[in-house]
């Protein structure tokens, strides 16, 4: 018996130490990523996440192989979830996005932004207060006297997405009331617009992207602190004396309990990754803001962001206190 | 005008019809087919799951691929419809109201052939409505706003009753657990939820595919076992394509000459107004070959004109749906939404300028789909003697298939076993309305109408300050709130006629 007990703590205290060397000993890094995106693929996580990870292997910033795996449902809440219960595993990265804030808020996730390691804020996705271009709203002033005056309608995607949390800002900030009208998806949002059926909607810069172009829609503010890099000429919210802005996170996040070693190995990694001109042209080509913020900076922007959504999704009625 | 289109189109063949082009319109064609053939992976799942194989191909190739993958999975979605009473989804509903109950009478050979042309020729026709009528079209389907959506929902609708089988109590009450089960999700005004329980997976609300594959497919499954057919042995067919059976008759292609063009028609209107175009457009063909035919007793028991109405409608509806795609950038359906994020993927700025900074990609997607029309119908026939081979498997060896499809189909959908358990449920609920005469077709289409219904008139109202009166003062919202008064009242209105002309005639009769 003492012999096989004798025996069995040789072999625990073997395997325990083979375990606990390599991280001490070795380099990190020295395995397979996996790179989990908490939705489906061609949408916008789903681009910003691929684009990071073909940077990484085309310059060879990570040495490992890295594994890309899509787990959607539950507006982000399945994936996230899963990572989130990889704590201590510093071979997990996932990708943030408006429901990385959102979800948690509005439904019974057992994860919040703050179960996550932050590596860095990588893009802004901030969105633009969009008119026909043969309206009578010539800038934002003049949406706003009209707002005083009489009655306007802005619609825009969802009933508790940060569309309406832009607009809820907005209004606040203006001290205008205004009309907010849930619209399903981005198409049927366009259309509401061209029909004339609202006043204006608060869309995502990618959905409007063609109409802007084209000169059929204009963009009268965009709700992040600066101008985009893509739309230079639309001003921000605060630029015209309306104090708010709003963005949502195109971030890269870890599990919790991570050696601090290896968030600052991922944040001087990522930071490489932002220079990179696929990068850039990964901006441009989806209407993104790049202005990168890291680590705790990173942490207090999520923290931020998360209180404004939350006191908006109070006011609007969506939640409870 | 026409030297315009001529010059376009043959841009268009010059990539579409290049050896690169065609080999992966041929690939994408075929997997679209395979797609369609499971239960539960409609055109936006494929997609979106083969996206990354078109990765390192030139964007148009890749564009022409997928484009092929989707109107490629409307050919195969149906041979389930048929074969198993299975829809893959939304849009083969109407399909097996008649597609089914002709396989059962030993017509599956005819029947598939006979959806393989109404497909192409519901394609064809809404390709060639797209060359010709697409920038013009593009503003019609810009002027569609909350109230617009909300009627053409309303007349869809309506249209349901045609379907709902002799029992219109019934299937009234299959209608509302449609409607009750759209309700589950986020409140679209407050966003509230609504019967998720604190369930993260139900946020989104209950997903129509599960729904759907539960109440046809397992719920057909456990009728058959429950009547036995299990013990019976199986069927020889001896399906060659020297057989009179396997194609249609002189008579079928006789009674459906007009059917052909109405489904198309109405199907390509539907498909050009972003929303539920491919479902819709099949509910009105469907609904409207029943309306016009001299017999409408004959529908739903194995009617062909009930097969090819809704069959050239859907895959006109899927044809439609490029224009607002193509003209604004704007997506009409689930399908096409992810084609828009494959259009961003390889830096094609969707919108109205599309057309003009990247003619080639344009004009080439268009002549593929021509290209890809013809091969689909020559696949679909060559390949049918196989599918209907299946019938020849004894039941008993059938069953386990179909369930393992269903249950892979209903996993699939967002790789989260809670859309298995729906199907399970849904499965139990099909059978027993299958057993007592209840209408799954009208379940699953008030659930994927229901909710659209909903979000619509809300807005609606809160545009309009709660007095609705947008619903006749835009001029394209009177049109069609007057198409729906029509088609309420109309019925009534030729019931008291003919019951006035009645007693007309007995008056008549009783005074000579």
């Amino acid at each position: 018996m003492i012999k096989r007990r004798t025996f069995t703590l040789l072999a625990a205290a073997i395997t325990a130490s083979a375990v606990a060397l390599p991280a001490v000993a070795e380099e990190y890094p020295s395995e397979r990523l996996t790179y989990t995106i908490a939705f489906g693929p061609g949408g916008g996580n789903d681009r910003m996440s691929r684009t990071v990870v073909d940077v990484l292997r085309q310059y060879d910033l990570y040495s490992g192989d890295i594994v890309v795996e899509n787990r959607e449902g539950g507006s982000g809440a399945v994936g996230f979830s899963y990572v989130s219960q990889k704590a201590g595993d510093p071979y997990r990265l996932t990708s943030t996005s408006g429901n990385f804030i959102g979800t948690p808020l509005v439904a019974d996730t057992d994860w919040t932004y703050a179960d996550f390691t932050p590596i860095g804020l990588l893009a802004s996705d901030a969105m633009l207060l969009v008119v026909r271009a043969d309206s009578d709203f010539v800038d934002l002033d003049a949406f706003v006297s009209a707002a005083n005056a009489g009655r306007v309608t802005i619609a825009g995607s969802g009933s508790a997405g940060p569309e309406r949390v832009t607009a809820a800002l907005f209004a606040k900030a203006a001290g205008i009331e205004f009309e907010y009208v849930p619209i399903g998806s981005g198409g049927e949002l366009v259309t509401a617009l061209t029909s004339g059926s609202v006043d204006a909607v608060v869309a995502n810069p990618s959905e409007v992207a063609g109409q802007l172009e084209a000169g059929t829609l204009t963009a009268l503010a965009f709700s992040d602190s600066a101008r985009s890099t893509n739309n230079p000429d639309v001003p921000t919210f605060m630029e015209l004396g309306y104090d708010f802005s709003f963005s949502l996170p195109r971030g890269v996040v870890m599990p919790s309990d991570l050696d601090p070693a290896v968030q600052d190995w991922w944040i001087a990694t990522l930071k490489q990754v932002v220079e990179t001109p696929e990068w850039q042209e990964y901006l441009v080509k989806n209407g993104m803001s790049g202005n990168p913020i890291w680590g705790d900076d990173f942490a207090t922007y999520l923290e931020e962001t998360s209180a404004q959504y939350r006191a908006t999704l109070v006011e609007i009625g969506a939640i409870k206190e | 005008m026409l030297a315009d289109i001529a010059a376009n189109l043959s841009l268009g063949l010059s990539i579409a019809a290049s050896p690169d082009g065609f080999l992966f319109l041929v690939i994408g064609a075929f997997l679209g087919m395979i797609v369609g053939l499971f239960p539960g992976f409609g055109p936006a799942a494929g997609i979106a799951v083969l996206i990354p194989m078109t990765f390192g191909l030139e964007p148009t190739i890749a564009i022409i691929m997928l484009a092929g993958i989707y109107y490629g999975s409307m050919y195969g979605g149906t041979i389930t419809s048929i074969l198993i009473n299975t829809p893959g989804e939304s849009a083969t509903v109407a399909s097996t109201i008649d597609g089914y109950p002709l396989a059962q009478k030993g017509r599956a050979g005819p029947a598939l052939v006979m959806q393989a042309i109404a497909s192409f020729f519901g394609g064809t026709i809404g390709v060639i409505l797209i060359t010709a009528l697409a920038p013009s079209l593009a503003n019609f389907a810009a002027s569609f706003g909350p109230s617009e959506y909300f009627l053409i929902i309303a007349v869809g609708l309506l249209m349901l009753t045609t379907m709902m089988g002799d029992n219109k109590f019934k299937g009234f009450i299959s209608a509302l657990i449609g409607f009750a089960v759209g309700t589950i999700g986020v409140d679209v005004m407050s966003g509230q939820q609504r019967y998720t329980f604190g369930s993260p997976e139900l946020i989104g609300g209950v997903y129509f595919v599960a729904v759907a594959i539960g109440l046809f497919g397992i719920g057909e499954l456990l009728h058959c076992i429950f009547n036995g057919q299990h013990r019976q042995p199986a069927k020889r067919l001896r399906i060659s394509f020297r057989d009179k059976e396997f194609w249609p008759s002189r008579q079928d292609y006789y009674e459906s000459r007009f059917t052909f063009w109405r489904g198309s028609a109405i199907g390509f209107i539907a498909g050009v107004l972003p929303g539920s175009g491919a479902t819709l457009g099949s509910i009105i063909g469907y609904s409207v070959e029943k309306k016009v035919a001299k017999d409408p007793e004959k529908f739903g028991k194995g009617e062909m004109r009930g097969l090819v109405a809704p069959e050239a409608a859907n895959n006109a509806a899927s044809a439609g749906a490029m224009v607002p795609l193509l003209s604004l950038g704007i997506p009409g359906s689930g399908a096409t939404a992810v084609l828009l994020g494959a259009f961003l993927m390889w830096g094609l700025q969707p919108g109205p300028l599309l057309i003009v900074n990247d003619p080639e990609f344009v004009w080439g997607l268009i002549a593929s789909m021509y290209l890809g029309n013809m091969i689909l119908i020559a696949m679909s026939i060559f390949a049918i003697p196989l599918f209907v081979k299946f019938l020849d498997i004894p039941y008993v060896n059938v069953v386990p298939v179909i369930v393992l499809l269903c249950v892979i189909g209903a996993f699939a959908i967002n790789a989260s076993i809670i859309e298995t358990w729906i199907l399970v449920l849904s499965g139990l609920v099909g059978f027993a309305m299958k057993k007592y005469g209840y209408s799954p077709a009208a379940t699953v289409l008030a659930l994927v109408l229901g909710s659209m219904a909903e979000e619509t008139f809300l807005q609606t109202y809160i545009i309009s300050q709660g007095t609705m009166n947008l619903f006749w003062e835009r001029p394209v919202s009177l049109v069609l709130s007057i198409v729906l008064l029509a088609v309420v009242i109309t019925p009534i209105a030729l019931a008291v006629m003919s019951r006035l002309k009645g007693n007309a005639a007995k008056v008549n009769g009783e005074a000579s």
